[in-house]
């Protein structure tokens, strides 16, 4: 009885605590004691082991896999792990729940999106010059290129005996007679450092000074060396993070840096964002997530690179979705889901670096771009600035490829703007071998339409085996495989080949990648409910565009120039773009790529207060469209479900190969 | 001044579809105006009234139907009674017998009676599967084959299964082509294009657009059926311009007005009329939205149908 007792408790014990051990590629691991019976993506979350969950854990998008090593996991098999990968261990982590001590291999591909925060060259032309170009057109369209800061250069005399000044008194006297300004005021940070600094440099100091009403405000007292003043400016994406550092009086960049958002494993598109946020604690899990684990670790990093304390940074400008910018604040989110779709703002006037814990100069303020509705946010607006539109009198759109996709078509006279939910197919979620624009994404690829072969352009070094394919070299794919008649308009695979297999439910699919020339464990396939999931995004799309343009009674023919922004990478191949019906049929030199129009937006915005005034105006004039209480939008989103369109005389510079 | 009509004709016309061979062999489509727009261009062929039997025998039919048919015992004699019935001008066959979720037939034992209706009857033949795409893909595939030489119209070619239909019917076996699509002109279009592709000729395409009984979501039937016709005709768009056929009996029968009986609803009155009235109201409304040729089972229905063509015509 006793003996019985003691085997009892024990399995008991077991039961209450076993360790969950997630084992890495490389070897190391992370351990943790839970309960019996927790999930264990939710067990992996807690423990910040970065597995992949574009549908937050529901089982639908089959992301989640890991690797079954040794112990107890009860799960469940579902459609997205074949019988051969099940027999090898491989387990969905959102449907497996944790019955004892268990250790589970975490694959690289599940970790992708954590991929190594970047800090990037500029020692690279191109990059530089898509800023320089986006602050000269602004520049010549009238914009003043000014903001509230200014160095000046102060000598003073040091105290004595008989000069018993104190020091604020000392350095306010001198900010005076050198500024011509009356009211002076300092900051709680500049009067901690004050006597150390004056001393240190025997009262020969740079004072970093902001407009205030008719006085300044003296955020910083630097050794006389240090002669720069360094703004932020952040674009906050729902799946990628990117930021710059520049000089608030040149615009120089100084330096740049990109990351994925720290939220993604709280789901991969905005409503499972918010529908975590809904949950205890999900307010401060997602802010925290944002600031402590992506932007913070970001600045520190670039200003590490540049050499400089990230509390030089005294101003920055965040250009976000509107439900970024909602759970950057910690402001609840959630009526930004429900009808009638109302943000909680619009524009913000009073948010300061120190409210909201962001790593830079305490009194910086922060500048977001202002919103136009639930899912047209300040990423729109800022890239509407640096598009043009409003500066030119010909018809021009805008389109901002992201999770969401949106678009804004007008000229000097008129702006509308609305957004479609393409889902995260352009950035890799959503299909079975995607993943984001990192090392080992196949993002450019032709096929042979004799053969069937493909040959393919990596992102990473020499030599890096493909790991998958991120959204322009699905774009490429699909227009490659359209175009060789290998598969149907409607995405079906209608030729066969060795390439070319159909699983037990009959479901074809296009081997990208044998095993052996792959860097993963398996073949990168891509199999028609990839395909078809991309032809609705595609669909969403282009039925936006014809929703919104014919809803002014205009055609595509009156586009003049059509650009393209977002974070599907400028290896975007705009003719295979067309030849799958993603964007109208007009001549290819129309098509422009602008980059990471939010981004250099937050860059105008923060370097010029007439700029940032702009962006206020345009965005209140701008006009929102609700696609989805469109009564057409149905009807063109189904008409654009096919390849390259139902109404193919839409398209009809499209060909395919006689084979 | 005085006044003068401008006639409504098109310049494009709805593909002329011949069905059957012989003396008896029928042509749906060819039109350049809307449906019974006679006064604007002559209508060639008028729409074609076809009669339904199924493979199941006449067990679960209405008394008028049964009487219709006494003394059969034979799929081939039914097939041959349902070829004589006044105002018909084809028969449709359903193969209903074959649905895995129903009797579960072979396709061999549905292949008899196919040939059996084939060898009896003169008039144009459509054969109709059970509606399983799994079953129907090889059945229908086995009933172009079986029916070879006869110019029988297959219904039909749906998005999951269009590969192995069309291909038997539309390019193996030389048989027409029936395309069904669910109400929706973009999808119905759209596999016109995958069939086309395949290289069926477009003139060996007849669409059914999908339908439903009157006063079932039938305004979305009426719409997908005009925008079709606008389409085809007004803009001339030849991915739509096949002729469209309606089986209205199955959506008609299948409903609470047809299904109640007289003890649970005494005020609705006889239950056969009830089922006349929506078989006849169903398929009136769907020939004045479009449609080339419609498939009944009742004689009064057919009787009535094929005289409102007449006197419209």
């Amino acid at each position: 009885m006793c003996l019985y007792v003691f085997i009892d408790l024990n399995i008991l014990w077991r039961l209450i605590m076993p360790n969950v051990t997630f084992r890495y590629e490389d070897g190391t691991a992370t351990v943790v004691a839970v309960t019996a019976g927790e999930n264990l993506l939710e067990v992996a979350r807690k423990a910040n082991v970065a597995i992949d969950a574009p549908c937050s854990g529901n089982g639908s998008c089959g992301k989640c896999k890991v690797k079954f090593i040794s112990g107890e996991l009860n799960t469940e098999k579902t459609r997205h792990i074949s019988d051969e990968d099940f027999a090898a261990g491989w387990r969905l982590s959102c449907v497996s729940t944790v019955a004892g001590d268990v250790e589970v291999l975490v694959p690289d591909i599940a970790s992708a999106y954590k991929s190594r925060m970047k800090v990037a060259d500029l020692s690279s032309k191109e990059e530089i010059a898509i800023f320089d170009r986006a602050k000269q057109d602004v520049e010549e369209a009238g914009i003043a290129f000014e903001n509230d800061f200014s160095i000046v250069e102060l000598t003073m005399e040091a105290p004595t005996l008989e000069d018993t000044m104190p020091d604020n008194e000392r350095v306010i006297w001198a900010i005076q007679a050198a500024a011509g300004v009356e009211k002076v005021k300092l900051t709680y940070q500049v009067l901690k450092k004050l006597p150390d600094v004056l001393r240190e440099n025997e009262f020969q100091v740079n004072a970093v000074l902001k407009k205030y009403g008719h006085g300044v405000m003296v955020y910083d007292i630097l050794p006389p060396a240090e002669k720069k003043i360094y703004g932020l400016a952040i674009d906050i994406g729902t799946t990628t993070v990117s930021a710059v550092i520049l000089d608030l009086t040149t615009g120089e960049l100084a330096a740049k840096a990109s990351s994925g958002n720290g939220q993604i494993r709280y789901g991969a598109d905005v409503i499972n964002r918010i529908i975590e946020s809904q949950k205890d604690g999900g307010k401060e899990k997602l802010q925290k997530a944002i600031i402590e684990e992506t932007l913070n670790p970001m600045i520190q990093n670039m200003c590490r690179s540049i050499g400089i304390d990230s509390s030089r940074v005294y101003h920055m400008c965040i250009a976000s979705n509107t439900t970024m910018n909602h759970l950057l604040m910690g402001v609840n989110a959630d009526p930004l889901r429900m009808e009638p779709y109302i943000p909680a703002f619009f524009e913000t006037d009073n948010v300061d670096a120190y409210d909201l814990g962001i790593q830079v100069h305490p009194d910086a303020n922060i500048v977001i771009a202002p919103n136009i509705g639930s899912y047209v946010g300040g990423d729109i607006t800022a890239g509407t600035l640096v598009s043009m539109l409003w500066n030119k009198e010909e018809f021009n759109l805008f389109i901002d490829l992201g999770t969401n996709g949106e678009l804004v078509f007008g000229n000097s006279d008129f702006m509308m703007s609305c957004a479609c939910s393409a889902g995260p197919a352009f950035e890799g979620g959503d299909i079975s071998c995607g993943m984001r624009a990192t090392d080992g994404a196949i993002e450019a690829c032709t096929i042979d339409a004799q053969t069937m072969e493909p040959t393919f352009t990596i992102v990473g070094g020499e030599g890096q085996k493909p790991v998958g394919l991120c959204g322009s070299g699905i774009i490429d794919v699909i227009a490659e495989l359209f175009r060789c008649n290998i598969i149907s308009p409607k995405g079906k695979f209608i030729r066969e080949g060795k390439r070319v297999r159909h699983d037990q439910y009959g479901i074809g699919s296009y081997v990208l990648a044998f095993k052996e020339d792959a860097a993963g464990h398996k073949d990168i396939e891509i199999n028609e409910v990839d395909i078809d999931n991309f032809i609705r995004a595609k669909g969403a799309i282009f039925s936006a565009i014809c929703t919104m343009i014919t809803s002014l009674e205009f055609d595509v023919s009156m586009i003049e120039n059509v650009y393209v922004a977002g974070g599907i990478g400028s290896g975007i191949n705009m003719k295979n773009a067309v030849q799958i019906g993603m964007f109208p049929d007009v001549e290819l030199d129309k098509f422009h790529y602008i980059g990471n129009s939010s981004l250099t937006g937050a860059y105008n915005m923060a370097l010029s207060t007439a700029a940032e005034e702009k962006v206020y105006e345009l965005a209140r004039n701008m006009t929102y469209m609700e696609l989805s209480t469109e009564p057409g939008y149905m009807d063109e989103f189904v008409a654009a479900c096919f390849l390259p369109h139902t109404n193919a005389s839409l398209f009809p510079s499209v060909v395919q190969e006689d084979i | 001044m005085p006044f003068n009509g401008k006639s409504g004709k098109f310049n494009a016309s709805i593909n002329t579809v011949e069905i059957g061979c012989g003396e008896k062999a029928i042509k749906i489509g060819g039109e350049n105006v809307l449906p019974f727009y006679t006064f604007d261009a002559a209508i060639e062929n008028a729409p074609k009234v076809g009669v339904m039997i199924s493979d199941l025998g006449l067990d679960n039919e209405p008394a008028g139907v049964k009487a219709y048919y006494e003394g059969c015992t034979t799929i081939a004699e039914v097939a041959k009674k349902a070829a004589e019935m006044p105002g018909a001008d084809f028969v449709c066959l359903k193969l209903e017998g074959a649905d895995p979720n129903g009797e579960n037939k072979s396709v061999e034992e549905c292949i008899e009676a196919v040939k059996a209706v084939v060898d009896a009857i003169d008039v144009p033949l459509v054969i109709a599967g059970c509606k399983h795409v799994e079953k129907d893909n090889e059945l229908l595939n086995k009933a172009a084959e079986a029916a070879q030489g006869k110019n029988v119209l297959i219904l039909a070619a749906k998005e999951e299964n269009y590969k192995g239909v069309a291909a038997a019917a539309g390019l193996a076996y030389g048989q027409k082509v029936g395309a069904e699509s669910a109400v929706d002109i973009n999808l119905a279009k759209q596999l016109n294009v995958l069939i086309s592709k395949m290289g069926v000729a477009q003139n060996n395409i007849v669409m059914n657009v999908g339908s439903a009984a009157v006063g079932y979501g039938f305004e979305y039937v009426v719409s997908t059926m005009d925008r079709t016709k606008a389409a085809a005709l007004g803009q001339g768009d030849k991915d739509v311009q096949m002729p469209i056929i309606t089986p209205v009996a199955d959506d008609a029968w299948n409903v609470k007005e047809a299904m109640a009986s007289e003890a649970d609803m005494p005020a609705w009155g006889s239950q056969e009329a009830r089922g006349i009235g929506m078989e006849v109201s169903t398929a009136a409304s769907v020939l004045a939205s479009g449609s080339n040729a419609v498939i009944l089972k009742h004689p009064t229905s057919v009787a009535t149908i094929s005289k409102m063509i007449k006197d419209l015509m």
